[in-house]
């Protein structure tokens, strides 16, 4: 008897082991592109984005406003081109190593109907998901996953995708991080800084860039982590060490960073408070007195001013990427097609990423969008922007506005 | 890893003093006021039904919101249209009264035409609700975090209101307006909650229904009536603890039933589920344990020694601190 169930149960091992391979073969590593890579598709009147961001779930709150600006940017694109937008939309969450990112990748690769992608939202989604867009031909553009090795091999760690599939309408946490940390260490002259991730891969890729830039430059730097589930900051407060002169916060969810400043004055605690371009959102985060970065956008831009006054006054800036996201999708969609005499291929698309520039004007961010081919300064690999791109530093005035400073 | 741990506790405890320990004893007392009046409601539905209702700290998160509708349909907390003590006893009045309501439709809807199911049912169910409750909220706000800007209230321009003046010290640590209306404000919900247990008609009724429901309605009590207004009497406690969590630490957003749920199901769990004085005693205890976690091991080990709280308890004292064993007729 005993061998009888032992022989069961070493079958069902086996069973489930060769599933798992099968299952883990064709999610993450597929050799060939899939028919509907190279697969010839009439652009017609109208073509499909492929939108995957946090639709629900806990970081919901990240995927709102990138589904608003996409929306916009797809109103704004439909008003001016004949050629219009449709979207399908893909919920990937946001929980680090999540199937759910994978699923999509699947669905959008197996959608003929999808000829380019915007997002996903987070670094990890990408990694997770990046074979599955590839292997249907897909490009990705993401307006928010910021790891610097998703386009760059650094320090014995290998680039995370293949060249030519991802693409980033964000600076990386490298460039974010660098100026951050030359702010605090040249213009503030701060020399003890606190920094609280709040476990999230984006928080955590920026405080580790900040902290090594600035232990680099001989700053004492001391950590605590915050739960985005746990707004309840005030034994962290607590925590925070009396001669710490400035505290970084790089986390997504303005409404957090306003809530951790409350409670730090709250409890009479006097230190700077810097936030990160997560929490870049006038209308939320008011603390006077404190930094974020953000980007250089043009406050008077007529197509900001559009969104805001459709959104109750809130910019929503977490989401402004995906904005250009899309417009970098449409923009290398409508030029395939062109290209094709009305015809095109996923593949197609995929190749004229890169080649795709957005003027200052369009991109909204406050510079050009031009993608770089190669590696650049200490950071920027193939698939990041180049130029101008990168973030300002503001300070938040008393009355909740916020000055560019650096 | 684990001796650097140690020392990074022990410099923190010296870094902070006794300061820092009073500030850490004085948040986990607040938060753990909290906890306790969610616990309650957990407690209460366990002891009268043997049901773990994973949807009572949703009906937190809508009481959470519904305080947040009535503060800003008043102009919000940065400029309100009424003075700000009638609005806050307005927020508390709505919050308890629509939360009390919530937890009524929910077990008469989803618990009470499975009162004769498997138990598994109901718990499967519970889950359900919670997930419901969760997406509608997400669905109806767009997965925003509503701040409540609780410590604009009462004050000018947008500056701290009372709310966050101390009243009083203890080794320069402030114990603020707002975090002695949390305590007195539980406090006196609880002994509320307790008089109507052990002093009142529905009391004795909940009580004879908690101990043999079938005898209690052989002796003419309306089992389903006393069921219902302990699912109320635990929502409305859930109200009054979404408003002051809004008011205390700040924002409405539909996920925040999940985790701060489950660590008052935990406080119920530690009290000794059934327990009223049990998870009032959970609750703080609980809190307590929490701040002094994150304070001085870190924020990234609050939500570890909590739970791991959790676990020890069920595996060497599943009856917890004040429950006692069920005796089972055989």
């Amino acid at each position: 008897m005993l061998k009888k169930v032992g022989a069961v149960a070493a079958f069902a091992a086996l069973v489930s082991v060769l599933v798992a391979t099968t299952a883990w073969g064709s999610a993450a590593a597929p050799r060939h592109l899939s028919a509907a890579a190279a697969k010839t598709v009439k652009c017609g009147k109208k073509v499909t984005i492929g939108v995957a961001y946090p639709e629900t779930g806990p970081a919901a709150s990240l995927g709102a406003p990138q589904w608003d600006w996409a929306n916009f940017a797809k109103k704004q694109w439909n008003k001016s081109h004949k050629l219009k937008l449709a979207f399908v939309r893909g919920d990937t969450q946001l929980a680090g190593a999540n199937p759910q990112a994978v699923q999509v990748g699947h669905a959008f690769a197996s959608n003929s109907k999808i000829l380019a992608v915007t997002g996903p939202a987070g670094s990890q989604e990408v990694e997770d998901s990046i074979l599955a867009y590839k292997h249907g031909g897909l490009g990705v553009v993401s307006g928010s996953a910021t790891r610097i090795f998703l386009t760059r091999a650094e320090g014995g760690t290998a680039r995370e995708t293949p060249k030519g599939s991802f693409f980033r309408t964000v600076p990386n946490d490298g460039q974010q991080g660098d100026n951050v940390a030359t702010f605090i260490h040249k213009v503030l002259k701060k020399k003890n800084v606190r920094i609280i991730d709040d476990e999230e891969a984006y928080s955590q890729g920026l405080a580790a860039q900040v902290k090594a830039d600035l232990e680099a430059t001989g700053a004492t730097v001391t950590t605590d982590h915050i739960s985005q589930q746990n707004p309840d900051y005030s034994s962290v407060v607590a925590g925070i060490p009396n001669n710490t002169q400035l505290v970084y916060i790089p986390w997504q969810v303005p409404s957090m960073a306003q809530q951790f400043f409350t409670q730090l004055r709250a409890n009479g605690k006097k230190q700077i408070v810097m936030g990160s371009d997560g929490t870049d959102d006038p209308s939320t985060f008011k603390g006077a007195g404190s930094y974020v970065s953000g980007f250089p956008v043009d406050t008077t831009s007529p197509a900001l001013k559009a969104f805001q006054s459709a959104h109750g006054g809130d910019p929503e800036t977490f989401g402004l990427p995906t904005y250009t996201s899309v417009m970098v999708n449409a923009k290398a969609i409508a030029g395939a097609c062109k290209a094709g005499h009305g015809k095109t291929t996923r593949t197609a698309i995929r190749k004229r990423l890169h080649k795709v520039t957005l003027t200052k004007t369009v991109s909204l961010l406050g510079f050009p969008v031009v993608f770089l081919g190669k590696n650049q300064g200490k950071f920027q690999g193939p698939g990041d922007m180049g130029g101008t791109a990168a973030f300002g530093i503001y300070k938040i005035q008393k009355n909740g506005t916020y000055a560019r400073v650096g | 890893m684990h001796h650097l741990l140690l020392f990074n506790i022990i410099d923190q405890i010296r870094a902070l003093g006794w300061g820092g320990a009073f500030t850490l004893l004085r948040n986990g007392i607040v938060l753990g006021s909290l906890y306790s009046l969610i616990a309650l409601g957990y407690t209460m539905v366990y002891g009268i039904l043997k049901l773990l209702n994973f949807a009572h700290g949703d009906v937190f998160m809508i009481g959470t919101f519904m305080g947040y509708g009535v503060l800003i349909a008043f102009g919000g907390a940065l400029a309100p249209t009424i003075p700000f003590i009638p609005l806050i006893l307005l927020m508390f009045a709505v919050s308890m009264a629509g939360s009390g309501v919530v937890g009524v439709g929910i077990e008469r809807f989803a618990y009470r035409p499975l009162r004769n199911a498997p138990r598994i049912a109901p718990l499967i169910s519970a889950l359900g609700v919670a997930f419901f409750l969760e997406n509608s909220a997400q669905l109806l706000t767009n997965s925003a975090h509503e701040l409540y800007n609780g410590y604009a209230l009462g004050g000018k321009n947008g500056n701290f209101g009372p709310l966050l003046n101390p009243v009083f010290t203890i080794d320069q640590v402030p114990v603020t307006v707002i975090m002695v209306i949390v305590v007195l404000t539980a406090i006196a919900l609880m002994a509320a909650l307790v008089l109507i247990v052990y002093r009142t008609k529905l009391g004795k009724a909940m009580r004879a229904t908690s101990f043999d429901r079938e005898a209690a309605s052989m002796m003419g009590i309306d089992t389903d009536r006393v069921i219902s207004m302990t699912f109320f009497i635990g929502s409305v406690l859930a109200g009054a603890a979404g408003v002051m969590y809004g008011l205390y630490i700040g924002d409405a957003y539909f996920f925040i039933g999940f985790l701060f749920g489950l660590k008052a199901f935990t406080a119920a769990v530690v009290g000794g589920i059934g327990s009223l004085p049990g998870a009032m005693l959970g609750g703080v205890l609980i809190g307590v344990v929490e701040a002094f976690a994150t304070g001085y091991a870190g924020g990234q080990w609050s939500e570890i020694v909590v739970f791991g709280i959790l676990i020890l308890f069920l595996l060497v004292r599943p009856t917890g601190l004040l429950g006692s064993p069920a005796i089972q007729k055989v």
